[in-house]
Parts: structure tokens; sequence; C-alpha cells
């Protein structure tokens, strides 16, 4: 056991700074990066954005060769992510066809599907979304009602998608889509979003504007080779898919920045002097690098090509708490952030109003904690 | 990085196998006891050199910490396997009281101490401590407790330095996060025992997704304060023990509280063994400053001290 950076990750992570310094334009933290990723402007920004970081080796380098990768290890994976993700994530929606959508792909698309897709991916230049929750079906996805049937060798699909982010602007769409009567008879599909029959609407809310859309399905016709996997034996692919979503980000990287964004600000106003503040931010800090040390060690478990534990879960809670105490911490002391406030903090908050939600409610990651960690009966 | 115990810390912690077997249980004549002082482990762990610097290191000193932590028996590993390596004490053997403030108040490890470094603000003085010299205090935190018959008398002990505060504090912040940990996940795992067994309504306490909610939660805690304390071993550096000791010190109510309430009743008897770890995670609570003071030191570390 040791906890190092070894030489070639601490170049690694050099490389990677230095190619968002010359990358991220002057305007990209005033004018980009506080509009959250699932704006319509970082979706552009990403797509001009990606192909440049794909040319210096740094969008895939987790990935094989044979894919367009560079045969890095998990760890550089996660040292792209945390300087990606400190800099406002300027990937944009593309984070997630990199760390999940074409790994699944890698490990449970056809041939033809990989051919398809991966490239394109590795290089930067498409936007996906993922077709999962539904009005009825969110932490219980397996209760989806979108319906896909076979018609010849076509799927026809009718039903309707919910909180998806990204679908305006997506190319492709990740469907989870119901095959059979039975509760997991489920298949994914991988559907172009300029299908006919697929209509796209956006809807406010407490997250910023375009964040939030929902997907219709009406005769959509999905060609039989654009299923992944098995018909109706998706659930294993999910659960895969989901994995690597629940230590994916790494908020505690962008908390720790923020904790001194916010600190900066206390500071100006001549507020951080106070002994309770202070002590109040620290605590928040000391839960930000505790979540850091459980999800570096499902990172090394992941290296190792351990199976998953329940330690992804333990680090995902980890990190939602400490985000909870930030959005505490600026609620108590910076409430203008939701008015007039930085920009960025108040991303990060309303970024993180939905943080306990999605990719598994924070009550699931405590079930499975419960379960496989702890050897408590199923409820 | 690397999670995984290295061959030698591996052979560190298999030598420790027996050691641990050992001491597993409590003799049965303190069964009932608040709390239980081991002399055969704290004797056994000298022999075995657990506590020699020269031989084990920062990260591997915080390993004997937890794999002792987790016994009900109590043995003084904090001082001397990770405070005392840092010091320049010329006389190394324990057991050691860390003491700071009003020396005629009670103080952890003192009726079995053979020595005690006693953190004055601005210099550390090495005392030696008598059995006869130390009256028992009664307590059902889960060490042994004591204080001087009279205030012992500084004038002419030996002085570390003004240097040796800083490495006091910080050591001292890493042993109490190591051991927290220990005690953590002890108090944690014995209450999954308990639960799985204890039936409430016609079923298993386990079963109510209430009662896992919170478990899953305390044990997510411990294994935070695991890293966090073997992180803070191995790096030696100042911050992290900061950390360690805030992230420890700052959840030892929700713990204690959480722990207790899924024992219910049998969790304010002696016999059953709960407090044996629950209540050293109280007793270290409040030690060199508790989770306000290492918050503040960490908020000057990392933004600058108040001018």
């Amino acid at each position: 056991m040791e906890f190092a950076w070894t030489a070639e990750q601490e170049d690694y992570r050099e490389r990677v700074k230095s190619a968002l310094d010359e990358l991220l334009p002057a305007n990209w933290f005033t004018k980009y990066a506080p509009q959250g990723y699932g704006s319509d402007d970082q979706i552009d920004f990403s797509r001009e954005f990606c192909p440049k970081l794909a040319e210096r080796g740094l969008l895939v380098p987790h990935w094989p060769a044979e894919h367009g990768g560079d045969d890095r290890e998990p760890w550089d994976q996660f040292i792209l992510a945390e300087e990606v993700t400190a800099a406002g994530e300027p990937r944009g929606p593309q984070y997630m066809n990199v760390n999940w959508i074409g790994p699944t792909l890698m490990k449970f698309g056809t041939p033809e599907q990989q051919a398809k897709h991966l490239g394109p991916i590795s290089r930067g230049e498409v936007i996906w979304c993922q077709g999962y929750s539904e009005p009825g079906a969110g932490t219980d996805l397996a209760a989806l009602k979108t319906k896909a049937e076979r018609v010849g060798d076509k799927y026809v699909v009718n039903g309707s998608k919910i909180w998806t982010s990204y679908a305006r602007k997506a190319d492709w769409c990740f469907l989870l889509a119901r095959t059979g009567p039975e509760r997991k008879a489920i298949s994914i599909f991988l559907v172009p979003m300029s299908t006919p029959g697929i209509k796209v609407t956006s809807f406010p809310g407490l997250v910023q504007n375009g964040h939030l859309n929902e997907v219709f399905f009406t005769d959509v016709e999905v060609p039989v080779e654009n299923r992944v996997g098995e018909e109706s034996m998706a659930w294993p692919i999910i659960t895969h898919a989901l994995s690597f979503e629940r230590v994916g980000v790494p908020r505690y990287f962008h908390g720790l920045e923020l904790m001194n964004v916010a600190a900066e600000l206390l500071k100006r106003e001549g507020r951080f002097n106070d002994p309770i503040v202070r002590s109040r931010a620290a605590k928040v800090v000391a839960k930000f690098e505790a979540a850091k040390w459980l999800t570096y060690l499902v990172v090394d478990q992941r290296a190792k090509q351990s199976p998953p534990t329940a330690d992804g879960n333990i680090a995902r809670i980890s990190a939602a708490e400490a985000v909870c105490d930030l959005m505490n911490f600026c609620m108590d002391y910076l409430p203008d952030i939701l008015l007039e406030g930085d920009a960025m903090l108040a991303d990060f908050y309303r970024a993180n109003i939905s943080g306990t939600i999605a990719a598994g409610t924070y009550e699931i990651q405590l079930n499975l904690i419960a379960q496989n960690a702890l050897g408590l009966p199923r409820t | 990085m690397d999670f995984d115990l290295n061959d030698d810390q591996e052979a560190l912690l298999s030598s420790l196998a027996s050691i641990r077997q050992r001491y597993s249980e409590l003799p049965s004549e303190e069964r009932r006891a608040r709390s239980y002082f081991a002399p055969g482990l704290q004797e056994a762990l000298y022999e075995g050199g657990y506590f020699d610097a020269a031989q084990i290191g920062g990260l591997e000193a915080a390993l004997v910490v937890l794999a002792i932590g987790e016994s009900p028996c109590v043995a003084e590993t904090g001082a001397s396997a990770l405070v005392v390596p840092h010091l320049d004490l010329p006389d190394r053997r324990g057991p050691f009281a860390l003491l700071s403030g009003d020396l005629t108040k009670a103080q952890r490890f003192l009726p079995v101490a053979r020595q005690a470094l006693v953190d004055l603000g601005d210099d550390v003085a090495v005392i030696p401590v008598n059995a006869d010299e130390v009256e028992t205090v009664e307590t059902i935190y889960a060490y042994p407790y004591g204080k001087f018959r009279r205030a012992p008398s500084l004038a002419k002990a030996p002085r570390l330095g003004k240097a040796a505060v800083a490495t006091l504090r910080q050591w001292w912040r890493v042993a109490i996060a190591a051991e927290s940990a220990a005690a953590a996940q002890s108090a944690v795992d014995f209450t999954v025992d308990y639960v799985k067994q204890r039936h409430l309504f016609g079923k298993p306490i386990a079963s109510f997704q209430g009662v896992q909610h919170r478990i899953a939660a305390c044990h997510q805690i411990a294994r935070g304060m695991r890293f966090l304390a073997l992180h803070a071993a191995w790096t030696g550096a100042p911050y992290d023990a900061d950390v360690a000791a805030s992230y420890a010190q700052q959840h030892m109510q929700k713990l204690v509280f959480d722990l207790h309430q899924f024992n219910g009743g049998m969790g304010v008897t002696n016999e059953h063994k709960l407090h044996f770890w629950t209540y050293r995670l109280r007793a270290l609570q409040a030690e060199v400053g508790g989770a306000d003071q290492a918050s503040l030191d960490m908020a000057d570390r990392l933004w600058g001290a108040v001018a």
C-alpha cells in the first residue's frame, strides 16, 4: 500500500493542464463554464473542443489502441477527469461517451457497432444522450414502459423518456426499451436522434435551462442491428454501464476547487476570519478528501481489473454528502450565489440539486452497501 | 498508488495474527468491564518490535494501530507506534500517556503509563509516571483513565523543544484517526452481527431499510476514516493529519448515536460489548481540540491564518 502518484502520472497531469490552458478560450470561465454542460453553448463548444483534445490523445487515453485510445491505465482516465472537471467540464456531454457509452459498446457491442460508433466517439465528433428514465421509471429503472416491438428486421419504438440531458443536441440515443412482459425484459438500442418519430421538448426546472428534456418516441423504427446484446437481456449491461457512471465524475475535485472559490469570496468580503465559518469550510474539505481517497480505492480496483465492489457505492455517497455540505455552506454564508453571485458556484449548486438522485439515488447506494458490503438482507 | 498491502505489510499483519487471536476476546472475569487494558497485549507488542520505528514506517505503524484497535482489549498503541517514533526521546519504552491542559484532571492511559508526553503549548515535556502517584478514575470511556494525586513537577522534566509541539500534535491526530477508524469499523461490524440475530416484530432488525441505511452510512464513514488515517500516516504531512482528525472527530457523534440506537437496550449494558468501541470514540472526540480545532488548523494551512 502506498499513495504516491508515479512520475509518469504527474507528467500526464501536467500534460492535461497544459492542453486545457492552451485549448480553453479566455472567456471559457465567464461565458461557457457557468452555463453548465447541458446548455446549448457548452454542447456546441464541446463539438469544437473535443476533437482538439482527441488530436492530443487526451479524449480517450484509457481506451485500447484498436479503438482509438492510447492503452493508458484507468488512473490516467481519472487524472484527466479530475482536471477537466475542475475546469468546468469543457467536454460537455462527451464525458459520458468516453466514460461509459464507449466502454459499454467495447464490451457488449457487435463488431459492426464498434466500428461505427467508437471511432466518432474517440475523435470527439458525436454527442450522445441516455434514454433511461421515464416519468414512471427512474430509480426503479426496470419499471420502464417505453416499448420496442419486433416487426421483421426492425423494432418499432413507442413511449417517452424524461430528464434526458443533452437530448436537444444529441446525435444518438443510448435507449432502453421494454421488449417483453417480464420485469427485466429490457433491451438497449442505438438510435439516431434524427429518426422520424422522435420529438424532443425542454422544460424549465431548478437546474439550468436546457438540462431537462423529454423525448417522445412515436412509431420510431430501429433496425435490429442497432440492438446491443441479446433481446431482453440488457440488465447486466445496464448494471455495467451504471457502475462506471457512479464514480465516473470526480465530484471531490470540483468541490475542493469550489470551496477555494467560496473562501476567496468570503475573504474579499471580510467574512472569513470567523472561526465558525473557517471550521465549517474545512470540515467540508475533510469530507471531500475522504471522498477522494475512497474514489481512488475504486480506481485502484479497476486498474487491477478486480470485480466491482460496494466501494463504488461508498465512494459515491461519500462524495454526495460532501457536495451537500458545500451546498449548505453556500446557503449559510453565500446565499447571493443564487441571485447575482458567483456563477460557477451557482452552477455547481444548481447542477447538484439532483446529485443525490441521478445515476442511482443516495438510498439505492445505501441499499447496495447494506447488501453487498455488510451482508444485510434485501428489503 | 496501490491500495493493496505489499509483501512486507502482509507479513507484518500476519505476524500480528496470533497476538490478535489471543486478545480477540475478553478474559471471562472482565466480561462486564467498561474497559480492559491488557498488559500482556502491550508487552507482546513491545517484544514483537511492533513499535520499533527502525523496522516499520508510519503507514505500517498505522496498520498495527488499526489491527490492534479491533480488539475489545485495549493496548496503548497510538502514542507508542505513531507519535514517539517522530520525537527525539532517549527512552522509547511505554506505555505513554499524551497529556495537555490541566494536569490535575483525568487523562487517558495515565494509570498504565510508564511515561507521559506533556504538550505545554511552547514545548513538550517528558515525565516518568509512577503508578503509585496516579489515582484511577472511574469512567465509561473505554480506556484506562487516571489523574495525578499531586500535579507533577515539570521544572526538571526534559524538554523536547518548541518544534516538537507541532510534531506531537500532528502524530497525535494521526493516532486519533487510526484508533477511531478501528473502533468505528469494529462497532459497525459488531452492530451488523447483532441486527442480523436480534428479531423485532417477527423479523431481524437487519431487515428494516431504515436500519440498513444508517448502518451503511456508518460503514461508509468508517471506510473514510480508515483511508484518511492511512494516508496521513503515509505522507507524514501536517495537513493530512488535520484532515484525518477532522473527518474522524466530526463523525463520532453520528456513529455513536446510530450504532447504540440499533443495539437498543442491550447496548447500554456492560456485557454487550458495543461500548468497548463506541466509548473509545467518545474518549477521542475532543482530544487535541477535537474536530473544530483540527478544522481550524486545516483552514490556516489551506487559506492562510487569520491576520
